[in-house]
């Protein structure tokens, strides 16, 4: 019998993931016609007809009071730095676009830092190529004395974006703690499958945990499984989608290794998959197909495999 | 003593695949304008909001709840953001009613919605496995769903047959309902010979992928008459998990669904469910489901529900209406859906349901869940 990790931590490095998530995003009305006229260099604002409030850029919705009658305006190009700060990537400003109501955000260009001040006049500097972006606008520059511009009537808009791409690619570092980091480990160096006595049901809790789910009591005691089990829910999978790491068709199955009171998930192979739901199901004996890996994951398992009647003995 | 509750206004869009006319919070704001609308008020009239919206990675806007109060005109009023996955109109709902039962608030407006066009679904969803742990064999929720419904054909005998006859329900009730986007009738052969995405589940179990956003009014008792005189009044709510990976999990019986419906019963005075309620809206992220709910819920026993499906008793004409909107096959929005099935419900007993009405309807159950089915609730309301 092992004894409890609190008393053997095993330090392993977290485990790095990635979520890579491709969007469409549908800007609306108002930051539709933003982004198609930031192409024509013109910079759109929208004036709730209730409140007479402009916010600039356009907005779909009047920020202050919610009036949803909204009218397209051409704004100008000046305004007034209202707060700035300086960041690793440039000055970031707080500005109020002459005729608007409410500050938005962008960049300071061609600027130090002690230049700056609450007040300064500042124009809008557009990108040398057309993009339909709020970095069609670069940035503002410092424009002293730049004249106090008005918002007009916006002629002729252009149709609303109707969608803009965008992606998150977003980096994870996950710890692994002393349960999961000593079961993982027993993978990766033993190629064996170890939980906790469960305190509440006689059996094995992988993955392992301090507490027991149903008794509330802590665990501790170490208990290894052999690699065989029984599939208990298993459904044959044929959909593609984004971010898939097995390539369909397979066989996800939940598998109730021997001697666990839990489930594990897994995938079955090696079988002929045009019968996949005749030649597994649940019930189905299955054996773990070791990959040569020994990265400490559930993925040094490569797959399941249902074991022939006959040769159950011998793979115990 | 906690104060009645009653809903009194209900709005929802019209649910479809793509809407890139509005932004997120333009959706929002159909539906809150239709609900407030039915309530006779205007947002000055709301003390508080409750946000309900499904996963940020659906939509990569985190914390959604600033932009939308921007866009209902909420700023300065108090609000709470509530996601609980496809239960997460369900969940909001409760949060609206805790506040209103416990004397904080007299009038709670809750929003729910996803814009599920805009991001990757089935690996958004994925992201509620244990990066661990099965992870890397998640297909949302799907391919869990589809291997504890195989586990349950032998044990409940919740055949594909029977499932299909859900689906033939759903679709064909979803015709009456103006808010769904899949108008679509389909037979039992239809469902039976749709492609398998991951079999059993067939591509006519799956509901839609849909944009759509959802609103309710609760009000307490005092200025519920300035809305409606016929308010649906909430007679029971609850919300019940089970542990995530523990020993006792069988899958086979929904127990914190179980759970769930036995608590609200009690305080809803419900003892046979079957006969006294008028109709029920469930939330089937797959026909599979249905099936499973008509056991947990109680309005058969288990393994009686591809006889009670296949008796045409849960038809809109039957003794026990299921999902006469059409349930999540007409539109499924996931944040709002679950929060449509307590509007389909209310709208039943406040007498609006329109062409899917079913007559005299006094006493209705709706029904909602989330996570990889660990997460359930029941609302019960009454006319």
């Amino acid at each position: 019998m092992l004894l409890a990790p609190d008393t053997h931590p095993i330090d392993r490095p977290p485990l790095k993931s990635t979520l890579s998530m491709p969007y469409t995003l549908t800007p609306g009305r108002a930051a539709g016609v933003f982004l198609a006229e930031a192409k024509n260099r013109r910079l759109v604002g929208a004036r709730c007809v209730s409140s007479g409030l402009v916010s600039v850029p356009a907005q779909d919705f009047c920020p202050a009071t919610g009036g949803s009658e909204m009218e397209l305006v051409e704004a100008p190009e000046t305004g007034t730095i209202t707060g700035f700060t300086q960041t690793a990537a440039g000055i970031i400003a707080t500005l109020r676009i002459d005729g608007a109501d409410f500050d938005c955000v962008h960049r300071i260009l061609e600027a130090s830092f002690d230049e700056l001040e609450i007040g300064a006049r500042v124009e809008a500097v557009w990108a040398e190529e057309t993009t339909q972006s709020i970095l069609a606008v670069v940035g503002f520059r410092l424009a002293p004395g730049a004249p106090v511009g008005e918002v007009r009537p916006l002629q002729h808009a252009a149709e609303p974006l109707p969608m803009v791409p965008y992606h998150l690619d977003l980096h994870y570092e996950h710890a692994f703690g002393p349960f999961y980091g000593r079961m993982f480990d027993e993978i990766g160096t033993n190629r064996r499958l170890i939980g906790v006595r469960s305190t509440a049901i006689d059996g094995a809790l992988l993955p392992p945990r301090e507490v027991d789910d149903i008794s509330y009591t802590k665990t501790g005691t170490w208990m290894t499984v052999p690699d065989t089990g029984t599939v208990r829910a298993m459904s044959v999978i044929h959909l593609e989608f984004k971010g898939q790491k097995e390539k369909p068709p397979y066989i996800y199955a939940e598998i109730q290794l021997d001697g666990a009171v839990t489930r594990l998930i897994h995938s079955v192979k090696g079988i002929d998959m045009s019968r996949a739901s005749e030649l597994v199901k649940p019930g189905t004996r299955v054996r773990a197909v070791w990959s040569d890996a020994r990265t400490g994951a559930l993925s040094d398992i490569s797959h399941f495999e249902p074991v022939p009647d006959g040769d159950e003995a011998a793979s115990l | 003593m906690a104060r009645h509750v009653g809903i009194v206004g209900i709005g929802q869009t019209h649910h479809s695949r793509r809407r890139t006319d509005v932004s997120q919070a333009g959706l929002v704001r159909e539906a809150v304008d239709r609900a407030l609308a039915d309530a006779k008020l205007t947002i000055e009239e709301i003390d508080s909001v409750v946000v309900a919206t499904g996963p940020v990675l659906f939509g990569a806007v985190n914390m959604p709840e600033k932009w939308v109060v921007d866009a209902i005109g909420a700023r300065l009023k108090p609000v709470v953001r509530i996601t609980s996955g496809g239960g997460t109109g369900l969940a909001g709902a409760l949060a609206g009613y805790y506040q209103i039962a416990g004397g904080q608030h007299e009038r709670v407006l809750v929003v729910a919605y996803d814009k599920l066009s805009e991001g990757a679904l089935q690996y958004s969803i994925s992201t509620l496995y244990d990066p661990f742990w099965g992870r890397e064999f998640a297909v949302g929720i799907m391919g869990f769903s589809a291997a504890y419904w195989r586990a349950r054909m032998d044990v409940l005998g919740h055949t594909e047959e029977a499932a299909a006859m859900v689906s033939v329900k759903n679709h064909k009730n979803a015709l009456k309902n103006p808010y769904a986007h899949v108008k679509k009738e389909v037979t039992v052969e239809d469902v039976m010979k749709s492609r398998p995405l991951a079999w059993p589940i067939k591509l006519l179990d799956v509901p839609p992928i849909s944009d759509g956003a959802a609103a309710i009014v609760l009000s307490s008792e005092k200025l519920a008459a300035h809305s409606t005189d016929r308010p649906a009044w909430i007679r029971g709510m609850g919300y019940f998990c089970e542990a995530d990976n523990a020993a006792a999990r069988s899958m086979l019986v929904s127990e914190p669904l179980a759970l769930a419906a036995r608590r609200v019963y009690r305080s809803a005075g419900i003892t046979n469910p079957r006969r006294q309620f008028d109709v029920v809206e469930v939330q089937e992220p797959y026909t599979c489901f249905e099936l499973s709910y008509y056991e947990s819920l109680g309005l058969c026993a288990p393994g009686e529900a591809a006889e009670l499906i296949a008796s045409g008793a849960t038809e809109i004409d039957g003794d026990i209406p299921v999902n006469p909107s059409g349930g999540c096959m007409g539109a499924n929005p996931i944040g709002a859906a679950a929060l449509v099935r307590l509007i389909e419900a209310a709208a039943q007993v406040m007498g609006k349901a329109g062409d899917h009405q079913v007559p005299n309807a006094k006493l209705a159950l709706a029904q909602a869940g989330g996570g990889w089915a660990n997460l359930r609730g029941v609302a019960v309301v009454s006319a």
